[in-house]
């Protein structure tokens, strides 16, 4: 039994090479780093700054390097050529200048870290503002209800009346407004291509806004720990054409399975959803969302029942 | 009291049969504890150590002894967390993917997602509050007394309680692992996920009382420290003159003192909420869990600059020993830890940027974040300048400061992307940010690896073996390139962190790479283990005189090594901030002392190791909940404290004369030179008053 475990556990390792080589060949590693691919404003905005911040930072820190380690070289013991100074250790214009770099480093960052907070304000990005969305464009805003169980995802369409479970279905190139709130504990709403993370809090609703540039669909899920599911808390986000968003809603409204709170209290109850699955709901009650918040804000908790002894 | 799930018995609380956990890993490592621990009590009975222990170290109230088990403690829980981190990466490199295999019941990898989280959240707590914490308090206690000139910290007693405090809260931590579980929600204590809905067990407790406890200990040991730096110097030694290290330990203690009561509030609101059912920081009926995540970053940010701060100082003692120059720029380096000090205390909502406050709150913590970045940067530009025009040796110790320095530089790039909010939202819960702190924590553990080669043979009086630290450097460093370069890569590859499964297959590579950078850690703690054993074993050809480098500057290189138990056979007269140069450059170096005085020291008392011992009862009984074990320990508790400040009869003389044969059998054995005394001298560090 053991002899088996242990070969199954050998051969593993053993082809650990060749799942490198796939790694980098057949996937295309690049196209894993999610955070250097933006397809919206706001996740670009993010790798802008990054891309503006390590440039500033390269400037300052290489050339300290640099002279850290020439200095090392020039001034070591076994060099008999390099200066000696034993007591030289005040001069008021390297003082001067040690201040004013990191200063000044200091006082440009911090310019561009006013300006991005402000651009990516998930209350109210500066940034879809300036993008020149036109002000009738806010009618087009979609309106998507996010709540986290203990260990699933539900987005709300409130207009609709529909929702999704574990899954996310957004039209190309429309803003979409995300409230969001836990039935338990803090989640993180996170979809690396497309939008930063932002806190999901029980009793609680915070926001999101984004847009989605281009057609396909983009790994999400939450960034925050919540418990022994949170491993699986991953929604596939499907970034379609408008016509074929509303052919999705259309469908959706026919679901079989209905969505209110009584509901809702039975979905919510905590599933580790391992195999991925996902469900659409159609005649969700309004104000589904506002109730959950008041149902937590009133005391309501979906217990994690003891663990098994031995699972320590 | 709130009623908890599952049993209940007045008698044992919780605790049940069913609490030892049935697990073929955890039977291993109790396989493991039990083996060395019954090695260990062999040895100590076969030796005949018992008296020694208990006279010399258990009842102990010297400085130098008690930082030195600080140390140890430290060392012995670096070592169990470094296990979690290797469990943690094993698990990470085999649960890649859905097809991933599964072992010992679980889907994937070989830990159950409940065990993995503990195994994390163990890891944290205790690389944090239970090894760097100790050994940076050890450090101070050990240097800071010989630095300033003293004989002792200002309240020895205390300084043991502080001890044994800490040692409480690491056994409940190591009880955890055999007899419960432990918490599974963070070593930051996640809300609501603490509250007893979402963690009905004990583990919550566990981590809970075992951090409350212990850190009743460092407020303490701060307290402590502050009051032997203001009040306790040597004559001359203006404020001016301190040495650097002792001006960080001011300042950091400071932190100390001011941020771990913050903690003490934010643990009892939780102790509350989960023992009485009230509502701090639920998240319904009236409760706040964001103002939890306020309090506990209150304390958090603080304790990162109270850990970083130390390792400033070390730098900043080794790298002008070790360049035989004088430290550049020291007005600026004071000034530059005590801003960071003050800063560090307004920079605490920078760890949840992403709550969704508004872009105001946000600018105003950013901005204040990169402050930081400013006293930082002009402490790197300072150790460049050190360098320059001195003449650099590259000793051990050295190699760790050089080493600390290029983390740093790293730790700094990589902070200075986390302040800026649009780049946070997009890296803050993932392993770019784990990475980051680590590699800032590279900073603390390479400053003491430095400091401890640096200061082994002022307490000792044997250097250790340079061949073998150097591998231990290599290999260690080696370890933390390949373990936090391919972290920061999947960090953006859109890794999130505290996951016990990875679903991305395409993430494998690294975590290999991080799993080959592991074993070079391993084979590093090696080196380690055997540089010690090579050194003690090999003590008397490595033996020391007062001045270990020969090149020391501050006033600990100016008494014999091993130190002897009263420090300073007369306490010295500080002229300078580099006393040591002074002296050597006025010809004073080794000079013999004009005569011997009576001097009077604290007595060994074993009231600290009692309180230790009742404060681990109610740390256990409140953990299980047993109450007549909680009442009957905090009473004793109270009782002994009482009790012991009714005791007049605390000192004891040494006589001039003895301190004279002290003084001259040490003076004797000069550096290096194996004299017929052979490996007893450590021996000399026993005070003959305590003898039987």
């Amino acid at each position: 039994m053991i002899a088996n475990r242990m070969g199954r556990l050998v051969r593993y390792i053993g082809s650990l090479p060749l799942l490198l080589l796939t790694g980098c060949s057949a996937h295309g590693l690049s196209r894993q780093f999610l955070l250097f691919r933006p397809d919206g404003p706001l996740a670009g905005t993010d790798l802008r700054f990054t891309e503006l911040d390590v440039a500033v930072m390269m400037a300052i820190i290489l050339p300290t390097a640099a002279i850290t380690a020439f200095f090392l070289m020039r001034y070591r013991k076994t060099s008999s050529t390099a200066a000696y100074a034993p007591h030289w250790s005040h001069s008021n214009l390297i003082e001067l200048i040690v201040w004013a770099i990191p200063l000044l480093t200091v006082g440009l960052l911090g310019y561009y870290s006013y300006r991005g907070s402000y651009d990516v304000n998930p209350y109210d990005p500066g940034l879809l503002k300036t993008k020149g969305l036109p002000a009738a464009g806010r009618g087009h805003v979609l309106n998507v209800d996010v709540v986290t169980t203990d260990w699933q995802w539900l987005f709300i369409y409130p207009a609709q009346h529909i929702a999704l479970a574990n899954a996310l279905v957004i039209p190309k190139g429309r803003t979409v407004d995300f409230h969001m709130t836990s039935a338990t504990v803090v989640n993180d709403f996170f979809i690396p291509n497309l939008a930063g993370m932002i806190d999901i809090m029980p009793g609680m609703r915070t926001k999101q806004e984004l847009v989605a540039d281009k057609i396909g669909t983009y790994k999400g899920y939450s960034a925050n720990f919540s418990g022994g599911g949170f491993s699986w808390m991953g929604f596939a986000t499907k970034v379609v054409p408008a016509a074929q968003f509303k052919a999705w809603v259309r469908s959706a409204q026919s679901a079989p399975r209905h969505l209110d709170y009584a509901e809702f209290n039975t979905f919510a109850r905590p599933t580790k959803n391992v195999n991925g699955k996902t469900y659409v709901f159609s005649h969700v009650s309004a104000g589904l969302f506002d109730q959950v918040i008041k149902g937590v804000l009133q005391g309501r908790v979906y217990t994690t029942p003891l663990p098994p002894a031995g699972a320590a | 009291m709130v009623n908890v799930q599952g049993p209940w018995s007045p008698l044992l609380g919780r605790l049940s049969l069913g609490a030892i956990p049935n697990n073929p890993i955890i039977l291993g490592a109790f396989i493991f504890s039990a083996v060395l621990g019954v090695l260990l009590v062999g040895y100590v009975t076969y030796a005949d150590k018992w008296g020694v222990l208990w006279r010399e170290w258990f009842t102990t109230v010297d400085h130098k002894k008690i930082g030195v088990m600080y140390i140890v403690i430290g060392l012995v829980m670096l070592f169990r967390g470094f296990i979690d981190a290797l469990m943690m990466r094993t698990q990470q490199m085999l649960a890649d993917g859905p097809h991933s295999p599964g072992f010992l019941g679980a889907a994937h990898g070989y830990l159950v997602p409940y065990h993995f989280d503990q195994i994390y959240s163990a890891h944290g707590t205790i690389m944090i509050l239970f090894a760097a914490t100790p050994i940076l308090v050890g450090l101070m206690n050990v240097i800071v007394p010989i630095q300033i000139g003293a004989r002792d910290m200002a309240f020895p007693y205390l300084n043991a309680v502080g001890l044994w405090l800490t040692a409480v809260g690491a056994a409940l931590i190591m009880i955890s692992l055999f007899l419960g579980d432990f918490s599974h929600a963070g070593w930051v204590g996640l809300t609501p996920l603490t509250e007893l809905a979402y963690s009905p067990g004990v583990g919550t407790d566990y981590w809970m009382w075992a951090i409350q406890i212990s850190s009743v200990g460092t407020t303490l040991g701060a307290a402590n420290l502050i009051a032997t730096i203001v009040k306790m110097r040597a004559p001359g030694m203006t404020w001016s003159k301190l040495p650097i290290f002792t001006w960080t330990a001011l300042s950091t203690n400071i932190i100390a003192l001011t941020s771990f009561p913050v903690l003490a509030v934010a643990l009892g609101l939780l102790g509350v909420d989960r023992y009485f059912g009230t509502h701090f920081f639920t998240a319904g009926l009236g409760g706040n869990l964001m103002l939890y995540s306020d309090l506990f970053w209150i304390w958090g940010h603080p304790e990162v600059y109270f850990v970083i701060l130390p390792a400033f100082g070390m730098m900043s003692e080794i790298i002008p020993t070790f360049a035989e120059k004088a430290l550049f720029g020291y007005v600026t380096m004071v000034a530059a830890s005590f801003a960071i000090a003050g800063v560090s205390w307004s920079v605490w909502l920078h760890h949840f940027f992403t709550m969704g406050a508004g872009p105001r709150v946000n600018t105003f913590f950013s901005i204040a974040t990169m402050v930081v970045g400013i006293p930082t940067g002009v402490k790197v530009f300072n150790w460049a300048f050190t360098i320059f025009r001195g003449r650099s040796r590259f000793e051990t110790p050295m190699m760790w400061a050089i080493g600390a320095l290029f983390m740093l530089l790293l730790g700094g790039l990589t902070g200075m992307m986390l302040a800026m909010p649009p780049i946070n939202y997009s890296v803050h819960n993932s392993v770019f940010v784990v990475a980051h702190f680590h590699t800032m924590l590279m900073v603390v553990v390479y400053g003491i690896m430095g400091a401890v080669s640096y200061w082994f043979p002022k307490v000792f009086g044997f250097k250790l073996n340079e061949r073998l630290g150097k591998r231990f450097f290599w290999y260690f460093t080696a370890g933390t390139i390949m373990v936090f370069i391919p972290m920061y890569t999947s960090g953006f590859m859109g890794m999130t962190r505290r996951l016990d499964y990875l679903a991305n297959p395409a993430l494998m590579p690294f975590e290999v790479a991080e799993e080959v950078g592991i074993g070079l850690y391993l084979i590093s703690i090696v080196y380690f283990v055997l540089q010690l054993y090579v050194s003690i074993r090999d003590r008397v050809a490595n033996r020391v005189g007062a001045d270990a480098w020969g090149t020391g500057r501050t006033l600990e290189w100016l008494t014999p090594s091993p130190v002897p138990f009263y420090n300073f056979a007369l306490t010295p007269r500080v002229h300078a901030r580099d006393e040591l140069v002074w002296r050597r450059e006025q010809g004073l170096e080794g000079a013999a002392l004009p005569g011997y005085e009576d001097i009077l020291l604290p007595r060994n008392t074993p009231v600290p190791l009692l309180i230790g011992a009742l404060a681990l009862a109610l740390g256990f009984g409140l953990v299980w909940r047993i109450w007549w074990l909680t009442d009957v320990s905090l009473l004793a508790i109270v009782l002994t404290v009482i009790a012991r400040s009714f005791v007049q009869d605390t000192d004891m003389v040494v006589k001039a004369s003895e301190v004279e044969k002290i003084e001259q059998r040490l003076r004797a054995r000069g550096a290096g030179a194996a004299s017929a005394e052979g490996g007893r001298g450590v021996e000399i560090l026993r005070p003959s008053a305590s003898r039987p």
